[in-house]
């Protein structure tokens, strides 16, 4: 994996360049965006139209249902996985030497480990660090991306400035190898998985949100909300909030499957989930080694990653087109 | 030859038979090598070997550390003396002979006339002289000084004080003599470690040249450097035609670097590397495919995975000073608890051999079933337990086992963690990075952890002294016994060969029976060679023998 | 221009502070644990006196801020230092990797813009036809994939199982780059680094083709009478290029920061791995060289790629009226 692959190659401040992960303009000019237009709409058939448009989204749906799926099924694992697979955990080592790297079976569907454990249960136990990789780094990315977001583009120069090029520098930096040393400081363990890449991901969304509000707050109604005498808060809420929500929305639903994928890559790397605990990431770097010999052991957690990303990524496109306003035109 | 010599080769030769190597006629024949492989051919020359290499730290000697390094070193040059590959025997290298004193604190060295460095020079007593002297100073900052610890007017130089090593002499050009600060009968052993092998001092006395040598070292072994070391992609060594021995086959050897043996072993398979080392998990796979060696240590064509045992030992280290861990009931419970074997038979496809204790098979000396407490007996572990105070675990604190991740320690510290759970011990597995793992380990800021001890020299005291001595640095367990300390100092003492090993025999009992440490495995090789490459002998030290290895045509 | 061109130059300017601070705390007492001293020498332990030559000789008895002044007089020389490990300097380590990294980033850029321009004007050509699905369902797979996944399923079909399939006739090289290097060896790492920028390509090519194609200019083209073909290439595809352009060049400045996933597969020996190690070595000269040649690196190519942006596109300004 690249690191951009992970780390959107955003364009620089000012620079009318889309952020190409999400079509979203990250910067959006404001020329190209006309804002009015979605401020003269209610938010419900906003929202409303965009569902009936995603509804429609073949791929998208799919992407959602197959989320949909993951999480009921990562939730409802404890009542049925364990009991028919076995611990995904534990291993009986009087017995593992018969139990090992076994193909897939009616007993295994996705074949044993080499310790025993069965993979499909450790898949299905994995999809719980994925899918909370994806839930919690992702809303810690936008919390701290929308405040910085917004004080830099409300507050404007000194604050700005200060907020963007501290961006700039987390930008700069090697993404892989910021998360790296990140969880080298904070020690080891899924929590401080997530910290490091919600924190890593904040300037993305914290450009997003600026150049939305940007783009609004120049409007006739924000004007005309403050000459009434609104406060700051009020105006981010009521009128700039509603209006630049979409693109974060959309941001954060493909965020989501990048988190997934840096969870999978540090693990693999050794430096995300500790084991015994089941990681997709940490069960391929164990998969490496049989490779050849039993391939079933690589082959279900890559497969797992793929599809629970793909399905975030569908629905990531799915929510821009049913979003964007300009395609609304 | 001294009288203790041939003692010891009496030793060598009653183990080599003990592990039952195919007695005497064989093993001459391996340690002659020229009578050629099963199939009667005749050793030819030419041809380059490839072998993988992990990205050495050192191919200079005076630093030269870790198996990689040494592996290139030893090929390039010739310390006083070398060990039979397969058997561990010490034999005459650039000394043709050495004796020493009646109480083993004087050693003279009869150095080869005619023996030349690569640079054409004859090699001289002076140059050994050189090379120790070189460690010693402070200032090139060797990191494996204590090599020469025993050597009188170590420490004087080591603290700056002095500029020659007091204790080496040149008597003449050909003979060294060596004085050490107490007695330390197992010297000669100490001084076939291929870092304290001569340097020719007109390559080293430029800082220019010394940073050359440091890439391309001039040495005085059968095989010579035959470009400067290219860092993270290769080391080539060609024939030095003018060693003093018999030539070698192979016209050269490439050391083909690789980060990770994964990477290597697919370039095995594909027929670009003539020896590399088998991924864990592939052996099974990997010997069906290639056939193993029936010592396991010499590559044939279709034997040609190697799984001979290595000197070195994998082990759980406990915090004595640790409240809990303090209570040997509760360690000699926890070390009952653990399955050796389900540990060999799964992580190691049975490549390896469940520990008995710390000193590893092959190692003159070794004794089964040394430690009493180093086998998986679940229901006495339970008792231990019971008498211990926690009958079934209960009112025992969850214990942390600690670990430097990404090394595939992982799969056996969760067995371990299972085994420990079964028994009623919760265990939190706690992964880290290598650098914080050794400073939680030197600051004894850990509950259980696990090490590897690799022998530097093949002799008891080598694990022994360095793992339990209460003042040793490499005694990470904070294992302080005075009556082992005592035993230890006075088995350095003994001259005499057999009654010296049965010093420290009984010290390994004694350790054993505190299980300061939970020996989990003796390490076998797990290595495979191409069936191109003729009487090529990977010994348990982990250096192959390249000298005598060909490449069939 | 020129006014524009200074400001982006005196950003990098915090930037680079920011950057080198950053390093300096990392490295700060107590917040990496693990001391770089005692990585050199390993597990088998070295007597006091040595360690504090160490710790002399690479100057870490000086407090830090000492440290990061001494460290910045230094580069600004273009000493970068030497390495706490390999005893070697750190200028000379990159010397070594960086032709490694820029082999490997060009051969993937290369893919990149054969095949994800290629598929994208397929796939805005044709749209909604059979093609066109595959092309949106597969960088839609792409861009999803782990990497190192990808990597390693090539090596097991394009390595092993092709040279059993064939008979040991062909196959590709799974790993290193080959001594001296080849390109058989570049075959699967670069297209492995390639795949999710290709991915991305394509998309971004799809995507800006249809938005071209759909604006007045190119309607009345096609109304004029003009030949699709034509639309497309002199027309359409020149105005919906730069984005694409710009997404590549900002790509090939992210792969100059190395690839740890696809070196660490293919055993790689890159600048993103060299750090990588070094991060765990706690070998921070070359952590700090390492990070600050390619933050350089990534800058410059980032402003180069927005000044050319500039100039390609008459409708972009950056403060003044462009000429």
């Amino acid at each position: 994996m690249t690191d951009k692959h992970i780390h959107d190659p955003l364009a620089e401040e000012g620079h009318p360049v889309k952020d190409f992960r999400t079509g979203v303009p990250a910067t959006p000019p404001t020329e190209d965006v006309p804002a009015s237009a979605i401020a003269s709409r209610s938010s419900r058939t906003l929202w409303g139209d965009a569902w009936r448009r995603l509804r429609k989204n073949k791929l998208a749906m799919a992407g959602l249902i197959w989320a949909i799926i993951m999480i009921l099924v990562a939730l409802s694992a404890d009542l049925w996985v364990p009991q028919r697979f076995g611990d995904p955990k534990y291993i009986d080592t009087t017995t593992v030497s018969q139990r090992m790297l076994l193909p897939p079976s009616a007993a295994h569907p996705f074949g044993t480990d080499r310790m025993g454990r069965d993979i499909f249960a450790r898949v299905v136990y994995g999809s719980r660090i994925s899918l909370a990789v994806g839930v919690i780094a992702v809303a810690i990315e936008v919390v701290i991306g929308l405040i910085l977001g917004a004080i830099a583009a409300y507050y404007g120069k000194l604050w700005d400035s200060v907020i963007m090029r501290i961006a700039d520098v987390f930008l700069a930096f090697p993404y892989i190898l910021f998360a790296i040393a990140l969880i080298a400081v904070m020690g080891k363990g899924f929590m401080n998985v997530f910290i490091a890449i919600g924190i890593l991901g904040w300037p993305s969304i914290a450009r997003v949100f600026r150049g939305s509000i940007l783009s609004v707050k120049e409007n006739e109604y924000v004007d005309a909300a403050r000459a009434l005498g609104a406060s700051d808060l009020r105006i981010m809420t009521r009128h700039i909030m509603p209006n630049a929500i979409a693109p974060i929305i959309v941001y954060a639903t493909m965020s989501i499957g990048g988190a997934i994928l840096t969870e999978a890559a540090l693990s693999f790397l050794g430096m995300g989930v500790q084991p015994p605990t089941p990681s997709w990431g940490l069960m391929l770097s164990d998969a490496r080694a049989f490779m050849f010999t039993a391939p079933w052991v690589m082959i279900y957690p890559g497969f797992a990653i793929l599809t629970t990303v793909l399905a975030f990524v569908l629905l990531g496109d799915g929510l821009r087109d049913a979003l964007d306003v300009k395609m609304k035109d | 030859m001294s009288e203790r010599f041939r003692k010891v080769l009496a030793v060598s030769l009653a183990v080599v038979l003990a592990l039952g190597i195919s007695g005497l006629a064989g093993c001459a024949k391996k340690t002659g090598g020229e009578t050629g492989g099963e199939t009667g051919n005749k050793p030819v020359k030419g041809g380059t070997l490839s072998f993988y290499l992990n990205e050495p730290a050192f191919i200079d000697p005076y630093n030269a550390q870790e198996s990689e390094g040494v592996q290139v070193v030893s090929a390039v040059f010739d310390s006083l003396v070398d060990f039979d590959p397969i058997t561990s025997e010490i034999r005459p290298a650039a000394a043709e002979s050495w004796e020493s004193n009646e109480d083993a604190t004087v050693w003279t060295f009869h150095l080869r006339k005619g023996a030349k460095f690569h640079n054409g020079r004859e090699v001289k007593a002076e140059d050994f002289k050189y090379a120790w002297e070189r460690i010693c100073n402070p200032e090139n900052k060797s990191e494996i000084s204590y090599h020469l610890s025993a050597v009188k007017g170590y420490d004087e130089m080591q603290e700056g004080k002095a500029t020659e090593l007091e204790g080496v002499k040149v008597v003449d050009d050909y003979t060294l003599q060596v004085t050490l600060k107490e007695p330390f009968g197992d010297f000669e052993y100490v001084v076939g470690h291929p870092a304290l092998a001569p340097v020719p001092k007109e390559e080293l006395d430029t800082p220019e040249k010394a940073k050359a040598f440091a890439d391309k070292p001039i040495g005085n072994g059968p095989f010579m450097m035959a470009e400067p070391w290219k860092h993270d992609q290769e080391i080539k060594i060609v024939r030095f035609d003018d060693y003093y021995g018999e030539p070698a086959y192979l016209d050269g050897v490439d050391f083909k670097i690789f980060k990770d043996e994964e990477t290597a072993f697919l370039e095995f398979k594909a027929g670009n590397l003539d020896f590399t080392s088998i991924p864990s998990g592939q052996l099974k796979a990997t010997i069906q495919q290639y056939g193993e060696s029936p010592d396991g240590y010499t590559v044939e064509p279709g034997k040609q995975v190697l799984t001979g045992s290595e000197l070195a030992v994998y082990y759980v280290i406990l915090n004595n000073k640790d409240k809990l861990l303090a209570n040997k009931t509760l360690r000699q419970a926890f070390s009952l608890a653990v399955n050796r074997q389900a540990i060999v038979d799964s992580v190691f496809e049975g490549t390896r051999d469940p520990a008995t204790g710390i000193v590893p098979k092959g190692i003159v000396g070794y004794q089964d079933g040394a430690w009493p407490y180093a086998k998986y007996d679940k229901e006495q572990a339970a008792k231990l337990l019971a008498e211990a105070g926690y009958p079934e675990g209960k009112g025992l604190p969850e214990v942390t086992l600690s670990y430097n991740s990404g090394s595939g320690h992982e799969a056996i510290m969760e067995l371990i963690a299972s085994d420990l759970k079964a028994l009623g011990v919760n265990v939190k597995l706690d992964g880290q990075e290598w650098a914080q793992y050794l400073d939680k380990l030197d600051a004894g800021e850990f509950q259980m952890g696990r090490l590897g001890w690799i022998a530097d020299y093949p002799i008891m005291d080598n694990f022994l002294y360095p793992l339990f001595q209460s003042k040793s640095a490499d005694n990470h367990s904070f294992y302080a016994n005075p009556q082992v300390d005592s035993l230890l100092a006075e088995a350095r003492k003994t001259p005499d060969a057999d009654a010296r090993i049965e010093k420290y025999r009984e010290a390994e009992r004694m350790i054993g029976e505190d299980a300061p440490v939970i020996p989990i495995v003796f390490y076998k090789h797990g290595r495979v060679g191409s069936d191109r490459i003729r009487d090529f002998v990977y010994g348990p030290m982990g250096i192959a023998a390249l000298d005598k290895a060909w490449i069939a045509q | 221009m020129l006014k524009y061109i200074a400001r982006r130059i005196l950003q990098m300017v915090p930037v680079f502070f920011g950057v080198t601070i950053l390093l300096f705390i990392l490295r700060a007492p107590g917040v990496l644990p693990g001391d770089p001293i005692r990585m050199i020498t390993g597990e088998k332990a070295i007597s006091p006196a040595l360690y504090q030559e160490l710790v002399k000789e690479n100057g870490l008895d000086k407090p830090l801020p000492v440290q990061y002044v001494t460290y910045l007089g230094k580069l600004v020389h273009g000493d970068l230092g030497r390495s706490y490990q390999k005893d070697r300097p750190v200028v000379e380590i990159f010397a070594d990797k960086y032709p490694n990294t820029i082999r490997l980033a060009l051969a993937a850029i290369v893919i990149e813009i054969i095949v994800g321009i290629a598929a994208g004007i397929i796939s805005a050509v044709k749209q909604y036809s059979f093609l066109d699905v595959v092309v949106t369902l597969s960088t839609s797979v792409l861009v999803s994939v782990p990497v190192f996944w990808l990597g390693m399923m090539f090596q097991v079909l394009l390595g092993i199982k092709l040279k059993e399939w064939t008979g040991g006739a062909f196959y590709l090289p799974m790993s290193g780059m080959g001594s001296p290097p080849d390109l058989a060896h570049l075959v699967l790492p670069a297209v492995t680094l390639a795949s999710v920028s290709t991915a991305y390509a394509a998309r971004i090519t799809r995507s800006q083709l249809l938005e071209v194609m759909g604006q007045d200019y190119i309607r009345t083209a096609v109304a004029k009478g003009l030949s699709d073909r034509a639309v497309i290439f002199k027309h359409a595809l020149k105005n919906a290029m730069i984005p694409v352009v710009t997404f590549i060049g900002l790509d090939l400045g992210a792969m100059m920061s190395g690839a740890i996933l696809t070196e660490t597969i293919f055993n790689w020996p890159g600048v993103g791995l060299e750090i990588y190690f070094s991060i765990q070595q706690r070998d921070w000269p070359i952590v700090m060289g390492g990070v600050i040649i390619v933050v350089f690196a990534v800058m410059l190519i980032n402003l180069i790629v927005d000044i050319s942006y500039a100039f390609l596109d008459p409708r972009i300004r950056y403060g003044g009226p462009a000429k």
